[in-house]
């Protein structure tokens, strides 16, 4: 089973909870502050303890260690490494999973053009404007192949011109990549045109958001559908 | 800038006497130890065999003190700066102690604690290790009083690196250890050269515990300080007064390069 499912994940906010994703789809989860939406994303990404099962692709993934699960996890501050340039922060990843200095260079230039980034290659991120750094965020996600993609309000500290632009570039290349997402967020807006489908986490438990459920244009599940799923990304 | 308010300014003046006093002070014993010789004087001083011997001696205890209590006081500073543990207040007030006690005290301590007398000194005898009344025991002493600042100033400069760093480096594949060596240090460099330098300058300038542990004994255990202390007991003021000048020529330059880590670590640090 492809996709990822969570099985009764409980922890300190967190109770009983339940959720799948299918291959391919986005998924925005909305909900007060305090409701435990970014604690949510670190149980899947390994950065908490909790009970339950997570499974990637069908298989459990509860006793991995982080850096071993291929998540993709974007974190509301980015956390951009201030001491190397944005080309250094994708390359650090590659550096033991990543064979030869030229192939880890042209993957680094790819994810980098695929998130226009390219021209921040030298720049290190407290030079970086609050666009570019997600940009260069982004793109350090991308680049370790990631079977799925957390990302915790990310366009939220971003001026509203620079983050709607942000936003139709991250559905193009959602379309391009086909990846898994799961995304916390505050605002209605940004689930709606970002995902596929809109949960709500409210006392520990999700429930369905009623009028932000619909796929919409752009990239909507029977659009990523058409795509052969679960491919190691091809991006 | 924008003139300050009149009481404002009153009380800004006023506070600019204890200044002067200080700064007036501190110029002043300087200027006195610079002028007891001439330029010729301390020339000739700066290349007797016991100056350069005390020198010498200096340096390399010092520096081999500074690598011990970096071993101990980095990974010790790196986990108090990211873990909680019970008893955690008892042990931090317990390594705080020797930058708070006078070094003769801990010296003592340490005599008793290692003497012939005691168990350890003892079973260390046997193995054939003399510890006291040697160069050993200058390093073991520079690095007592140089572990507890760099355990504390390398506490502080990890805890200015915020651990989700090194989370998000863990999701991006680089396990723990890596994380550390490739994220965290780079991150805390600054701080933790910092705390180098301060160490490094405690261990130079280490003087009561030397004295309990190595002894004053000339041209064998005669660091910078000792020099100046046997110098001065003999009445050979020249020799002292440059050894005096060599100790605050170095902590000038160790001064000024932490100045200069000071404003890189203020310029590389994210708001």
């Amino acid at each position: 089973m492809s996709g990822l499912q969570l099985e009764q994940i409980s922890c300190r906010t967190l109770r009983q909870l339940q959720l799948q994703l299918a291959d391919g789809e986005a998924v925005a989860i909305l909900g007060p502050s305090g409701a435990g939406k970014s604690t949510l994303l670190k149980v899947i990404a390994g950065l908490l303890p909790h009970e339950g099962q997570v499974r990637l692709d069908g298989r459990p993934i509860n006793q991995l260690p982080p850096h071993r699960r291929a998540i993709g996890y974007l974190s509301q501050e980015l956390h951009l490494f201030p001491h190397l340039t944005v080309a250094q922060n994708l390359l650090l990843p590659l550096v033991f999973n990543y064979r030869g200095p030229e192939s880890r260079r042209q993957r680094v230039q790819r994810m980098l053009a695929l998130t226009q980034a390219s021209h921040l290659a030298t720049l290190k991120p407290p030079r970086l404007s609050g666009g570019e750094r997600q940009r260069a965020a982004l793109a350090r996600c991308l680049v370790i192949q990631p079977c799925l993609l957390l990302l915790d309000e990310p366009f939220s500290a971003l001026d509203h011109d620079t983050r709607s632009r942000l936003w139709h570039e991250f559905n193009h290349l959602r379309r391009h990549t086909r990846l898994t997402t799961l995304m916390v967020t505050h605002d209605p807006d940004e689930a709606q045109l970002l995902a596929d489908r809109t949960l709500e986490l409210r006392a520990g438990a999700l429930q369905p958001q009623a009028e932000a459920a619909q796929p919409r244009g752009g990239c909507s599940v029977s659009c990523i559908s058409g795509y052969s799923v679960r491919s190691p990304i091809t991006f | 800038m924008p003139r300050a308010p009149r009481p404002l300014r009153y009380l800004l003046l006023a506070f600019s006497l204890p200044l002067g006093v200080i700064a007036i002070t501190i110029g002043g014993a300087l200027g006195a130890l610079a002028l007891q010789l001439s330029a010729t004087d301390l020339w000739a001083a700066s290349r007797d065999p016991e100056t350069l011997f005390a020198l010498g001696l200096s340096l390399e205890s010092s520096l081999l003190a500074l690598l011990l209590a970096l071993l101990a006081g980095i990974p010790t500073g790196y986990l108090l700066a990211r873990c909680d543990f019970p008893g955690r207040a008892l042990l931090e007030t317990l390594l705080d102690l020797p930058m708070l006690t006078p070094p003769l005290v801990a010296g003592t301590g340490l005599l008793f604690l290692l003497g012939r007398h005691s168990l350890l000194g003892e079973g260390l005898a046997r193995l054939g290790v003399e510890l006291l009344f040697s160069p050993a025991g200058i390093v073991l002493a520079q690095s007592y009083v140089a572990t507890s600042v760099i355990v504390r100033a390398s506490q502080a400069a990890f805890a200015r690196v915020d651990p989700a760093y090194a989370q998000i480096a863990w999701t991006l594949g680089l396990a723990p250890h890596w994380a550390l060596l490739l994220v965290e240090i780079p991150m805390a460099l600054p701080g933790l050269a910092a705390a180098t330098i301060l160490g490094w300058a405690r261990a130079l300038g280490e003087f009561g515990a030397t004295l309990m542990l190595a002894g004053a004994t000339r041209m064998h255990t005669e660091t910078l300080p000792m020099a100046i202390y046997l110098n001065i007991a003999t009445g050979d003021t020249e020799r002292a007064v440059t050894c005096a000048l060599l100790l605050l020529l170095l902590a000038f330059m160790l001064l000024i390069t932490l100045r200069l880590l000071t404003r890189f670590r203020h310029a590389s640090v994210p708001a």
